[in-house]
């Protein structure tokens, strides 16, 4: 199964969407407890570049580490660097680009990964409950704008770190996503995207749906315009989330196989495959509706109207 | 002595953590029982006579599924997966939405949301009505052997997907593939169609026919629907014929 949820406020300040992504992660996490993550976003855009990175299992952690820091000090001021489990979260003052700081961490290295990069993202998942999550990265306290998240029960791919979502649409800065179902014309489009050099280090069919979404605005296509192209580009049951430092939307397949369910009120927009996690992050208020398939959407927060004053 | 706890008073008698008794009937809070305490007060509940409403739903999955008396259930609130599910003579009423396979299977009895419902409700009911005031996923009346299924609202894709007796009226508007591969029953839409599944005709509804779904709608206080047009099985697919194998080809 898998479960997916977002959240997405309308309002200016910042909301505890740590604690209301946790609480829906946990509410879904019978649909898989396998592995468990979330992709959180903070209101101001300013903020340092953030990058996590997957250490290599094998080997000294520690020289690992240093390898990297050196790597990145090359190209970027480093700033603070913390480990939590598997992952560096390292901060970063640089003007270059995003290719430039994987080939600097990575280094040529297959079993160093990026993670996430982005001013507004932090992209934390482990094996395992989401119980586990907070327990190894805290992010219940974290404030931010919007969040997306998942709980996975793996059908096809290994359970490990690498192979656990979200996943970061690698190359495009602060844009992720989360995916229940199945793309079924994985190979096909993996084949395609690694004779153009695109590497993938998993062999988890959500992965190819960051890998396309990044494929697409380097193309100039707008967010709306890949989610869209996406349906008739990808085949298989996906019902799958995305969000970048601005939006949160979704794409479904056109048999609508995987459930969404979709509330939104003049202060949020919550998805999620059932309702009762967003009843219980959010309580009773809003009327759920689930959309046919074959459809898209995508919130814009700078196009939202500015939810209503509380009296 | 498994019922000490349940002694007490005559007035209490029956009642248990999250269950009260009240005027109107029995009052059960479902934040603080498991789904199948839950139901099972609802039986007990409904054997006495008395009607249920269940506070605090949290669209949790599979409540008041098999409730085989007659009786009044209501959830104040939403409701996750297979609510009413197997039902054979409840009367229930969701106050919120419902989540995926509303009623199904339902033998007779009456199940209505007043939210909207999501993919296949009223799935292979046998019986009953299934009413709608919102709007349908996909998937809606699968598989009917019978009842009837009202949505005041528009219905998703694939609605009537191969429907076998019964019909389902919908006000507003169809998604794609509309009782696709039907073999019996009727699909009725006022609304707009955005396509036709396969071997489906459509016919100009009877005055009768009319007649019959506007006393049906104003029996559950929905707006007067709009002329209505009237789907029912193309029957080429009914038996497999050698001449007749490309729209085999499309169906399949």
């Amino acid at each position: 199964m898998c479960g997916i949820a977002g959240y997405l406020s309308k309002g200016d300040d910042p909301e505890p969407v740590g604690r209301i992504m946790l609480d829906m992660l946990s509410s879904l996490a019978r649909r898989g407890p396998d592995s468990v993550g979330m992709a959180l976003y903070r209101t101001e855009p300013g903020h340092r570049e953030t990058c996590w990175i997957r250490l290599p299992e094998d080997g000294d952690t520690a020289a690992h580490e240093r390898r990297i820091l050196t790597g990145l000090a090359v190209i970027a001021e480093v700033g603070p660097v913390q480990r939590h489990e598997g992952l560096l979260r390292v901060e970063l003052a640089t003007s270059a680009d995003a290719a430039a700081i994987r080939a600097a961490a990575e280094g040529g290295s297959r079993d160093v990964e990026i993670v996430s990069l982005g001013h507004q993202l932090e992209l934390v998942k482990q094996v395992g409950h989401p119980d586990g999550l907070e327990r190894a990265f805290n992010m219940s306290g974290f404030r931010g704008s919007h969040a997306i998240g998942h709980t996975r029960l793996s059908t096809e791919s290994r359970v490990d770190l690498t192979h656990s979502q979200p996943f970061w649409a690698r190359g495009a800065a602060d844009v992720a996503t989360v995916h229940n179902g199945h793309i079924t014309n994985y190979h096909r489009l993996r084949r395609l995207y690694e004779q153009r050099g695109v590497r993938f280090f998993s062999e988890n069919d959500s992965e190819v749906i960051g890998v396309y979404i990044a494929d697409q605005l380097d193309r100039g296509l707008t967010l709306e315009e890949a989610l869209e192209s996406s349906l008739d580009d990808f085949d298989g049951s996906f019902t799958y989330l995305v969000a970048s430092g601005d939006a949160m939307g979704y794409a479904r397949d056109p048999f609508a196989l995987k459930p969404l369910i979709v509330v939104e009120t003049d202060r949020y927009v919550a998805v999620a495959n059932e309702e009762i996690a967003i009843r219980a992050a959010l309580g009773t208020a809003g009327v759920a509706h689930e959309p046919s398939g074959h459809v898209f959407k995508l919130w814009r927060r700078s196009q939202l109207a500015a939810p209503v004053a509380a009296a | 002595m498994a019922d000490a706890g349940r002694a007490g008073t005559s007035l209490e008698i029956g009642a248990g953590a999250g269950v009260e008794i009240v005027a109107a009937g029995v009052e059960i809070d479902a934040a603080v029982l498991p789904v199948r305490d839950v139901n099972r007060e609802i039986r007990a509940a409904l054997a006495g006579g008395a009607p249920v409403i269940v506070r605090n739903p949290g669209a949790r999955h599979s409540l008041g599924v098999a409730l085989l008396a007659p009786g009044q259930v209501t959830f104040d609130g939403s409701v996750g997966y297979y609510c009413g599910g197997m039902g054979d003579g409840a009367t229930v009423h969701v106050t919120g939405s419902a989540g995926w396979g509303l009623a199904e299977g339902i033998l007779s009895g009456t199940i209505v949301v007043d939210g909207n419902a999501g993919n296949s409700a009223a799935a292979a009911i046998r019986g009953g009505t299934v009413v709608v005031r919102g709007d349908c996923a996909a998937r809606a009346g699968v598989s009917m052997k019978g009842g009837r299924l009202l949505v005041a609202g528009n219905a998703g894709y694939m609605t009537g997907f191969m429907m076998q007796k019964g019909y389902i009226a919908i006000a507003g508007d169809a998604g794609d593939a509309l009782a696709d591969s039907m073999y019996e029953g009727t699909v009725y839409v006022a609304g707009e169609i955005a396509s036709l599944g396969n071997d489906t005709v459509v016919e100009v509804a009877s005055d009768t026919d009319q007649a019959m779904l506007e006393a049906a709608f104003a029996e559950f206080n929905l707006p007067p629907p709009r002329h209505f047009r009237r789907i029912v099985a193309g029957r080429k697919l009914w038996n497999f014929e050698k001449h007749e194998l490309e729209t085999w080809r499309a169906a399949l």
